[in-house]
């Protein structure tokens, strides 16, 4: 094992501990747990619709859920490591600060993952519940949650490299919203916005920032093809593609995050 | 070779929308030699957590040097010798003592049997080995003093640079951290302590800089810095007043005083004490104590403080 591998492991299992040890989470994963029951009594009342409206609401919920988590972990990087000091004592250690940077981020992605493997256990487990079946189509969907959470948290880390929480947390939520509203923007710049210099800003935003709604994809249309969690969805390929394009966003955010840590005063 | 070099450092803290500046140090120098303790004092406010913060490479200064083992402080490589307590630590509180150390241990690259076992060692030297297995939530502020000594030696560092290692513990730990520095002394260790209990200082250190207002004042081997001038002389005798008032009227530049023990005579210099003592036995009164009085570092460290602020 290289000494390398060996810091980051260190600061990434720590993170993983911290982060499982908060009750926060617990709360919010409940919360999401209850959204999911109450979709059975919405599914109740559109008759033969139970699993489907299970399916929408469920997954819908946990994404919600997850970006919100996803946000909370990634901003509080370094603000809560200063004010509580902590990071006084890591830091002087013989550890290049992207090191951190990547411990911190792999720590977290790690506990995005089981939250999300939980909250999809239980997703699964209401929807057999209602009398569907868990269909594959349904775990590619859950895997591209888990994918865009990645993401969320390396965009979260960015900001959190340089400003201030509340800002972070802005500009964030700011990024994932621009993200999952392409489309609508896209339309809106080629139609009403077409002649005003406002186009450009946001054909620019999109051409910069990445694509969250390609990470939700029941009922929407990829590549020109109307997609559905109940019919026809993304394939295994899509999924996959799709963690390549987290992968990559998230490794170039971490490495501008890791840039301006590092010429950072940590007083 | 010195194993700290600061030279002419400085560093303005500049904060917020507004810009606001605070001069944290106008050009510190000193310099840490292998093997001693150094003190590193000054009042409040004076710049010391700032420069040790420069030397960990936690945050940058804007003008001078500082160099450890004569490489720039920022290196990693630099910082695989160096053990550090921050100033007031707090550490992960979710983690066990055991825990800090074996994730501190796998920071500075050490593998995870040593870590174990050097642990071991470690919380029983530093007197929480009882607690090693509870949250660091549930430590006192001294417990948690311990602990951070504890992470900064895992390393078995050539240098360690402590920030008000004293602070928060009790006599007792005080003394068991003297007993621990003097031990790393023995061992070769290099010490930069930084610290404004004098006698804590006095006790240890070999050396020690005075820094006031972000500027080094003054440095060098405690016996050196305090001038060995006699500032003045107390007597103290049993008198009556009959006596007394004799003694008084035989040297004017003396000044009485009624104290519970006797009469306190203070002499302005030492010239005059033997005179004067055999005027007390010729007058029949009992001399009970002799004192001389030095430069103390404290009131070294109140006049440069001083002669600081004004400047
Ligand atoms: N983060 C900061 N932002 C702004 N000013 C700061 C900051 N840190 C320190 N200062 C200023 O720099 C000066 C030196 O502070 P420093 O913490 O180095 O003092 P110190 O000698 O360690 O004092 P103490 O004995 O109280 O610990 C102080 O005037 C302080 O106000
Ligand atoms: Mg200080």
């Amino acid at each position: 094992m290289s000494v390398a591998w060996m810091r980051i492991s260190a600061i990434a299992k720590n993170t993983f501990r911290e982060a499982s040890r908060n009750r926060v989470f617990a709360v919010l994963v409940l919360f999401c747990v209850g959204m999911m029951a109450f979709s059975i009594v919405l599914g109740r009342l559109s008759v033969h619709e139970e699993v489907r409206v299970m399916m929408d609401l469920g997954l819908a919920g946990m994404d919600l859920v997850g970006v919100v988590i996803a946000l909370f972990l990634g901003v509080n990087l370094l603000s809560k490591e200063l004010e509580k000091k902590t990071v006084y004592a890591v830091l002087p250690k013989p550890l290049p600060r992207w090191q951190f940077v990547v411990g911190k981020f792999l720590g977290l992605s790690g506990v995005m993952a089981a939250l999300i493997l939980a909250m999809s256990g239980v997703l699964n487990l209401f929807v057999l519940f209602v009398g569907g079946d868990v269909t594959e189509l349904l775990l590619r969907a859950e895997a591209l949650v888990m994918f865009e959470m990645l993401l969320v948290i390396a965009i979260a880390m960015f900001f959190a490299s340089f400003s201030s929480p509340y800002l972070s947390a802005m500009f964030t939520a700011g990024v994932w919203m621009i993200g999952r509203g392409s489309a609508e923007l896209e339309a809106l710049a080629a139609g009403k916005l077409a002649d005003s210099p406002a186009r450009f800003v946001i054909e620019g935003l999109l051409a910069v920032l990445p694509d969250f709604s390609l990470f939700f994809v029941s009922g929407a249309v990829v590549e020109s093809a109307r997609v559905s969690i109940h019919e026809t969805f993304v394939p295994w390929l899509f999924v996959l593609s799709m963690l390549g394009y987290a992968l990559l966003y998230s490794f170039g955010a971490l490495a501008f995050a890791a840039a301006l840590f590092q010429r950072r005063d940590l007083t | 070779m010195s194993v700290v070099v600061v030279k002419d450092l400085k560093k303005t803290f500049v904060k917020g929308f507004w810009r606001k500046r605070s001069v944290a140090l106008r050009g510190a120098s000193f310099a840490v030699e292998p093997g001693e303790i150094f003190g590193f004092l000054g009042p409040n406010g004076a710049g010391k957590t700032t420069t040790l913060k420069i030397l960990m490479g936690l945050i940058k200064a804007d003008g001078g040097e500082a160099l450890m083992f004569g490489k720039p402080c920022g290196d990693p490589s630099t910082r695989r010798r160096v053990g550090y307590l921050p100033e007031s630590p707090y550490f992960y509180d979710h983690l066990t003592a055991n825990e800090l150390l074996d994730m501190m241990g796998a920071l500075y690259g050490i593998d995870a049997a040593t870590r174990r076992a050097r642990g071991r060692v470690l919380l029983e030297r530093v007197g929480i080995a009882h607690a090693a297995k509870r949250p660091l939530r549930s430590y006192s502020k001294g417990m948690l003093q311990r602990a951070g000594l504890a992470q900064a030696l895992i390393a078995e560092p050539e240098l360690v640079v402590l920030d008000e290692p004293m602070s928060g513990l009790d006599p007792i730990g005080r003394r068991e951290v003297r007993d621990m520095l003097a031990d790393l002394r023995t061992k070769g260790t290099t010490v930069l302590v930084c610290t404004h209990v004098l006698a804590d200082a006095v006790t240890l250190c070999d050396r020690v800089g005075i820094v006031v207002g972000g500027i080094v004042r003054d440095q060098g081997l405690l016996s050196e810095l305090l001038s060995p001038q006699i500032l003045r002389v107390d007597v103290l005798i049993r008198a009556t007043d009959e006596q007394r008032a004799g003694l008084q009227n035989r040297f004017d530049d003396v000044e009485f005083r009624s104290t519970a023990e006797g009469t306190l005579a203070s002499l302005p210099s030492k010239e005059p004490v033997n005179g004067f003592l055999a005027a007390c036995i010729g007058e029949g009164s009992e001399v009970l104590q002799v004192t001389p009085h030095k430069e103390t570092l404290e009131s070294l460290f109140i006049r440069q403080a001083q002669e600081g602020g004004n400047s």
